[in-house]
């Protein structure tokens, strides 16, 4: 067998220092191979940068977009950071954030508008957590109980979530659907005391809940002995059951918090900004972006809040590139490459590469000094 | 349902799980190596948009479907030196893969002054035979009616059987997937074996996006392949990781969305059942296919590979 030039060894614990680096690495990375199909199709990527900037960050009005962008990612991010610190491979956020919009919809119309706002919004809010969690339990029960794999199950309910919420909509006369516009079928409006108070432009509450919710979920898992059991589990399910924590039980927990995460994204956005069960608002794949906020905040729950307002911010810029006759799917390219260079990255903040002359070096001088 | 629409339903099953032959295949055989790649979505769609423009520039069909195949090949080795050489997140890095190319596909089909959005194809798969044994009652269009991609798809899933259970080749290939280590200990290169199933998963997930662009709606248009990538990955447990199974998961799967399209020309009550709830029925099987046959030990009797997903370590620390 040949020599290899270069050794690997695990590292241990990581410096603070590199697990900021490496994501900073990994956006600037995405950055360039975008920029090399910008200019591989006669665009300039500088100036296609430019304006991205300009349309998320260079106005009040463009911030409080890239806000409500973000709003829905930092819970869709949540849901996937809990889940995956505990390797509980939930990549059903796009379906349980879907249930928390039916939910949370659901329960606002249901309540109507004679209810008082005090307190149908934490009826609504309540609601869509709850959706989330029941979606996400019909994968977690099985893979908890019977040992069945979640992350088929949790991809597939994605599926039946969405054609759940089209069938709603489009399949039937539910009282999801706007009963006044029968042409191209859309969903009725949540009545107004329903609908959370809006505070910068159309920025409203439900960012405040949000950033509020990550900051409860750092506390939660870093903080509390409930988190701390977790995070046993999650290293080691072993050492876990040795200290007499009941692993099933966490993981279930685990699971169908991550599913309220992803449902209160759903259910504060339908109350929020989009105010209607509309699928044209709703199925934008913010599930799976939630994926990428978390991948690319190291699960860390706080760092969601920054990274979620970057993917918002990209979001938001998209569509405003085809006034200058870019694809808008640049942002999508850009989201992927960032959660490829993320992953990778991941090996280099576990492992030390260093040349094999080095570590050879470094061990004979340690025999010696024995 | 009368007999000419059974026969049209039936017809219009295979040429929609055609595709999904390609695709399916090319994951079961990926997965039998222990790799789980939920990148088929993205590449497909690399292979779809790359097929069909190397197809717009020289008029052949065959450059086109070579093209796909590379393409998707290619671009799967993003998840294999992933997944395989730094060993990270197969899931992640699969999912990283379907959305970088949902991107990219969407994004080379607009870009650029002369897009090929709205383009149709210079070529597209026409039936091999027509008239003669084709116009035969019921058998005819069944049997011989089809285009060569059908017929390739059948060949392709057939001969992915007789590799995985009758060469040493496949056994070298299961034993990766089943027990690395004592793979590697009988001197099969683990790391050479999973990318190199990797990339035949890639091309042929390239290839079955092709057909889309190519055959099935042969006009460029942002996502011609719906969610096909996805429901491959649940017909590899529907077809519990065999590929001559893959066949009848796909044309099943076919005729299930076919029969959305039957029932509205049936009129009342038939046309009254609505399209989303029938779209909901493949992922629904897979779940329930996922709880009675893979729950506990039983998923080793179907045929999941033990080791799918889990990072192989040469040097056990």
């Amino acid at each position: 067998m040949t020599t290899r030039r270069f050794i690997v060894e695990p590292r241990g614990l990581a410096s603070v220092r590199l697990s900021l680096l490496i994501p900073l690495i990994s956006v600037l990375a995405a950055l360039i191979v975008g920029g090399l199909f910008l200019a591989l199709t006669g665009e300039n990527p500088f100036s296609v940068y430019q304006h991205m900037v300009d349309a998320a960050f260079g106005s009040s009005r463009g911030v409080s977009e890239t806000l409500i962008s973000a709003t829905p990612l930092i819970l869709t991010g949540l849901a996937a950071a809990v889940a995956f610190k505990m390797l509980v491979w939930n990549i059903g956020a796009e379906g349980q954030f879907l249930l928390g919009a039916i939910f949370s919809s659901g329960i606002a119309i249901a309540m109507g508008d004679g209810a008082p706002a005090a307190l149908v919004i934490p009826v609504v809010i309540v609601a869509g957590g709850i959706g989330g969690a029941l979606w996400a339990g019909i994968a977690a029960i099985p893979r908890v109980y019977l040992g069945v794999n979640e992350i088929i199950t949790t991809l597939m309910l994605n599926f039946i979530a969405l054609n759940l919420m089209n069938y709603l909509i489009f399949g039937s006369s539910s009282p999801w659907r706007d009963p006044e516009v029968s042409t191209f079928p859309t969903g009725r409006p949540i009545p107004d005391s329903g609908r959370f108070p809006e505070f910068f432009n159309r920025l409203d509450l439900s960012f405040i809940i949000a950033v509020a919710l990550a900051l409860l979920a750092w506390y939660l898992v870093g903080k509390t002995r409930w988190g701390f059991e977790v995070r046993v589990v999650g290293d080691s399910a072993d050492t876990a059951r040795y200290a007499g924590i009941s692993v099933p039980k966490k993981i279930l927990g685990v699971f169908l918090l991550s599913g309220a995460f992803a449902g209160l994204a759903g259910g504060l956005y339908v109350a929020g900004p989009v105010g209607a069960l509309d699928p044209r608002s709703l199925d934008l794949g913010l599930g799976f972006t939630g994926i990428i906020v978390a991948a690319l905040a190291r699960l860390n729950p706080v760092a969601v809040i920054p990274v979620a307002i970057l993917m918002g911010a990209l979001n938001n810029a998209g569509p405003s590139l085809q006034s200058i006759g870019v694809p808008p799917e640049i942002v999508l390219m850009l989201q992927g490459a960032i959660l490829i260079f993320a992953v990778g990255g991941e090996f280099f903040i576990a492992n030390r590469i260093r040349p094999r002359e080095k570590v050879l070096e470094e061990l004979s001088e340690e025999v010696e000094a024995a | 349902m009368n007999d000419s629409q059974l026969i049209l339903t039936m017809f219009a099953a295979i040429g929609l799980g055609t595709p999904l032959i390609f695709a399916t295949v090319g994951e079961i055989i990926t997965e039998r190596a222990g790799i789980l790649n939920l990148g088929v979505q993205g590449m497909m769609l690399v292979g779809a948009v790359s097929g069909f423009w190397a197809t717009f520039e020289t008029g052949s069909l065959t450059l086109g479907v070579v093209v796909a195949m590379i393409a998707g090949a290619v671009f799967s080795l993003i998840h294999a030196f992933a997944s395989i050489t730094l060993r990270v997140s197969q899931i992640v890095s699969g999912l990283a893969l379907t959305i970088f190319g949902t991107g990219l596909a969407s994004f080379l089909g607009k870009a650029g002054s002369d897009p090929l959005v709205g383009e149709p194809s210079r070529e597209t798969f026409e039936p091999l035979i027509t008239g003669g044994i084709a116009d035969w009652p019921v058998v005819g269009p069944l049997l011989f009616g089809h285009d060569l991609m059908v017929y390739v798809a059948l060949v392709v899933a057939g001969a992915a059987s007789y590799y995985l259970f009758r060469t040493r080749m496949g056994l070298s290939l299961r034993a990766v997937g089943e027990e690395p280590a004592s793979a590697e200990s009988a001197g099969v290169n683990v790391a050479w074996v999973r990318y190199a199933h990797v990339m035949v998963g890639g091309a042929l997930a390239g290839l079955g996006g092709a057909y889309y662009s190519l055959a099935l709606s042969p006009t460029w248009q942002d996502n011609p392949i719906g969610e096909a990538g996805w429901i491959a990955i649940a017909l590899v447990i529907l077809a519990s990781w065999r590929p001559w199974r893959a066949i009848f998961a796909a044309y099943l799967f076919g005729a299930a969305v076919r029969i959305q399209f039957t029932l509205q020309t049936l009129g009342s009550p038939w046309s009254d059942v609505p399209s989303s709830l029938l779209a909901m029925l493949p992922f629904i099987l897979a779940i329930v296919a996922m709880l009675a046959l893979t729950s506990g030990k039983r998923a080793r009797l179907l045929g999941a590979p033990a080791a799918l997903g889990v990072p192989y370590f040469r040097e056990e620390r």
